[in-house]
C-alpha cells in the first residue's frame, strides 16, 4: 500500500481539512484494484495513515461484499442470480461452471484461474442472464456463449 | 428561548436542542432505544416517533426545536407507527424474556407492553444468531436479542474512546463485534455498555442468571476504589424476599453493582473496578477483638488501648484514608490532641489496573483522603523513632517498618496477618454497615447507606472513639 499513498495524498487535497477518514472507502478500492484484495498489513497500514481505528475499517469491510480480505483467482466470474437473470437461466449457467470448473460458487479452482461467485443484480435484466468477468459484462449468455467465452480466458 | 406545544400544551425547551429532549425534560414521555443523553444521536431505531402539525411524522430525537411547532406524542398516528416500528424490531427478536437476566429492566420489554402487546404480525421463521458470544472475561453478548441500537459501539468511541466496538455485515446479518486484535478487556469502563443496552443482549457474566432483579434493591452507596468517589447502587435481596438458606451471607451479598447517577461526579458511568466492590467489601471479615493474638472482649481490648495511650507519652495515630468524614470528625474530637496524626493511603493501585485516566480514574485509589488531609495534614507520615504508642486504622501499613519499641493498636476491619500482630486489634464496621460520608478529591460530598447487617464482635469508629477517649469506666455497647 505504501506506493499508493502520493496518490492518496492527491486525493486528500480534495477534502476540507480533518476529514481523512472520508478517504477509507477509496483508498480500499484503490488497494484492492491494486493488488486484488486489502491484506492485514494495509488495514493496519490505514489505521496509521488516516488515523481511523481498525474497528471502522472492519465495518466497511465486512460491509461491502466486494471488498475482499483475501487474493482470488486471475479471472473473478461472478454470476447475477437476481430475479430476472434466474427466469432466464442463471441457475443454468452456474451449474455448467461449477461442473467444468469443478468448484462451487465461493471458491477458486486450485491453479488460482477463475473464482466462482454468485452476485445480486447487476443493473443488466434487459440483456439476463449476465455473467461479470473482472470489469467486464458479458449479456444475454447461455451454457455454449459461456464455453465460447471462458476459451478466451487463460 | 423557544417555546414548543406538546399535546396542546406550551413549553418552554430552555437549553435542549431536539424536541426529545424538550418533551423528556417537561413531562412528556417520549420512547426510545438508541437515543442516549451522553451519546451522539443516530436515529436508527425510529421508535421516538412524534407528529409535527403540517410535516407528518418524525423522529423527535433529531427534531430541532423550532419556535411555535406543534408536537403530537401520542396521537393516532403516532400510536400506530410507533407500533409498526416495535413490529420491526422484533421481528427477529426471540423474546426469550423467561431466561434473560435483563427481564423486568428492559425498554424493550416496557415499550412492548405499553405500546404494542400484539403477537408478531410476520410468519417468517425468526432467524438465529449467537446466544453466548464472550465480548471479554466480562461480557456476554446475545446476537439475538440485540437489536442494533449501536449504543455499546457509540459509548467505546464517545465516552470511553477504546474503539473497540463496531457493527460488522449488514442487513439482517449485522452484528455487533469487538475489532479483529481487540476484547472489551482493553476497556477500563466496558461494564457501562451492559447498563445501556435498552434490551438483553449484553450481560454481565458475573451476574448471569444470578438473580431475578425484582426481587433485588439498590443501596445508595460510594465507590472507595479511588478518590473520584462515584455514586453507586450495591444490589442485594429485598428484605421480603430472603432465601431460605445456611448460609445467611446468601441473603445480604452484593450481587452486583451499578452506577447512581451522579452529573457532579460521574454521570451515568461508573469504572470496572467499582463493579467488583465485593472483591475489597466482601473479604474475610476479622470480627474479634484480640491482645497479641489472643482473643479477648471488645471492653477488654478498650481498656487496654486506654491503659496503652495513659502509659504512652509519644503517640502517633496513622489515620485511615477510607474513614467516613463522621468517623474522622469523631477521631479529632476524642483523641486528636493527645496523638500526633499522618493521613495515610489504605490502598495502592495494583498491578496491571489502569491507574490514571481522563475520564473517572483517579491515581489515590482511597475515597476519603481529601477530608482526612483537611482535619490531619498532607505531610506524609514521619514516624519518629522513639516513638511508643503507635494506632494503625485501616491496612496499608506493614508493621516490620514501625519503630521496634512502640506499641502498636491497630483498629481493622478485614483478617489481614497484621491482626495478630498488634498489641491490641479491634475490628471495626466498614462502609456497607453504617451510614457515612466521603469527600472526593474535588470536594464533592457523597453520602452512603447500609445494607449489610453489622457482624457481632465488630464497632463503629465513631462509637469507639470516645470510649477510648473516656477517663475510665467506659459505658455503652461493647
Amino acid at each position: 500500500m505504501k506506493h499508493l499513498i502520493p496518490e492518496f495524498e492527491r486525493l486528500k487535497t480534495r477534502l476540507p481539512p480533518g476529514h481523512d477518514a472520508t478517504l477509507l472507502l477509496p483508498c480500499l478500492r484503490r488497494i484492492q484494484e491494486d493488488q486484488g484484495y486489502i491484506a492485514d498489513g494495509d488495514i493496519e497500514g490505514l489505521v496509521e495513515y488516516l488515523g481511523v481505528p481498525r474497528i471502522q475499517i472492519e465495518e466497511v469491510l465486512s460491509f461491502y461484499g466486494m471488498l475482499r480480505r483475501a487474493p482470488i483467482g486471475r479471472w473473478h466470474l461472478q454470476v447475477c442470480h437476481n430475479v430476472s437473470c434466474s427466469m432466464r437461466g442463471a441457475e443454468r449457467l452456474l451449474d455448467h461452471l461449477s461442473g467444468r470448473l469443478g468448484i462451487q460458487p465461493g471458491e477458486t479452482t486450485p491453479d488460482r484461474r477463475f473464482t466462482l461467485s454468485t452476485v445480486e443484480c447487476l443493473g443488466a435484466c434487459g440483456t439476463a442472464p449476465v455473467v461479470m468477468v473482472n470489469e467486464a459484462y458479458h449479456e444475454n449468455l447461455d451454457p455454449a456463449g459461456l464455453d465460447a467465452l471462458l476459451e478466451r480466458l487463460d | 428561548m423557544p417555546v414548543i406545544f406538546i399535546n396542546g400544551e406550551a413549553v418552554d425547551t430552555g437549553e435542549h436542542p431536539t424536541v426529545l429532549q424538550a418533551a423528556l425534560a417537561n413531562g412528556f414521555y417520549v420512547p426510545h432505544f438508541c437515543w442516549h443523553p451522553e451519546l451522539s444521536v443516530v436515529g436508527n431505531c425510529r421508535v421516538c416517533l412524534v407528529e409535527q402539525e403540517g410535516r407528518g411524522v418524525n423522529i423527535a430525537c433529531n427534531m430541532p426545536v423550532v419556535d411555535g411547532m406543534r408536537i403530537e406524542t401520542d396521537s393516532e398516528t403516532v400510536r400506530a407507527q410507533r407500533k409498526a416500528m416495535l413490529q420491526f424490531i422484533l421481528l427477529n427478536h426471540p423474546v426469550d424474556c423467561g431466561i434473560c437476566d435483563k427481564a423486568g429492566e428492559c425498554t424493550l420489554q416496557d415499550y412492548h407492553y405499553a405500546y404494542n402487546g400484539e403477537p408478531a404480525l410476520s410468519r417468517e421463521p425468526k432467524l438465529k444468531g449467537t446466544k453466548f458470544y464472550p465480548l471479554s472475561s466480562r461480557i456476554l453478548l446475545d446476537n439475538e436479542r440485540c437489536i442494533l441500537c449501536s449504543r455499546c459501539v457509540r459509548f467505546t468511541r464517545e465516552v470511553s474512546k477504546s474503539n473497540v466496538l463496531g457493527i460488522e455485515y449488514r442487513g439482517d446479518s449485522a452484528l455487533v463485534r469487538p475489532a479483529e486484535d481487540r476484547t472489551l478487556d482493553d476497556d477500563p469502563y466496558s461494564d457501562n455498555v451492559i447498563d445501556i443496552c435498552p434490551v438483553g443482549a449484553l450481560l454481565s457474566r458475573s451476574f448471569l442468571h444470578q438473580a431475578r432483579v425484582w426481587y433485588l434493591e439498590p443501596t445508595p452507596s460510594v465507590c472507595p476504589r479511588c478518590a473520584r468517589g462515584c455514586t453507586v447502587q450495591l444490589w442485594h435481596r429485598k428484605p421480603e424476599w430472603q432465601l431460605k438458606t445456611l448460609d445467611p451471607s446468601h441473603n445480604t451479598r452484593i450481587l452486583r453493582v451499578t452506577p447512581l447517577e451522579n452529573p457532579r461526579v460521574n454521570g451515568p458511568w461508573i469504572c470496572n473496578r467499582g463493579r467488583d466492590l465485593g472483591e475489597v467489601l466482601e473479604r474475610p471479615r476479622a470480627e474479634q477483638a484480640l491482645q497479641k493474638g489472643a482473643g479477648v472482649t471488645m471492653m477488654e481490648a478498650i481498656e487496654a488501648t486506654r491503659a496503652l495511650i495513659a502509659e504512652s507519652t509519644r503517640r502517633i495515630a496513622l489515620v485511615s484514608s477510607w474513614a467516613s468524614n463522621e468517623e474522622l470528625r469523631a477521631f479529632q474530637n476524642a483523641l486528636g490532641d493527645r496523638f500526633t496524626s499522618f493521613v495515610k493511603p489504605d490502598q495502592l493501585p495494583e498491578e496491571g489496573e489502569v491507574v490514571e485516566d481522563e475520564l473517572l480514574i483517579r491515581a489515590d485509589k482511597n475515597p476519603n483522603t481529601r477530608a482526612a488531609q483537611d482535619l490531619f495534614g498532607s505531610e506524609a507520615p514521619e514516624i519518629r523513632e522513639d516513638a511508643d504508642l503507635i494506632l494503625v486504622w485501616g491496612e496499608g501499613v506493614d508493621f516490620a517498618q514501625l519503630p521496634r519499641g512502640a506499641k502498636i493498636v491497630f483498629l481493622g476491619s478485614w483478617l489481614l496477618p497484621e491482626v495478630g500482630h498488634a498489641d491490641v486489634f479491634i475490628p471495626l464496621s466498614i462502609q456497607t454497615e453504617r451510614r457515612g460520608h466521603y469527600t472526593n478529591f474535588e470536594g464533592v460530598v457523597s453520602a452512603f447507606e447500609p445494607c449489610q447487617p453489622r457482624p457481632e464482635g465488630v464497632i463503629d469508629a465513631e462509637t469507639l472513639f470516645p470510649l477510648l477517649a473516656a477517663p475510665g469506666g467506659a459505658r455503652g455497647r461493647a
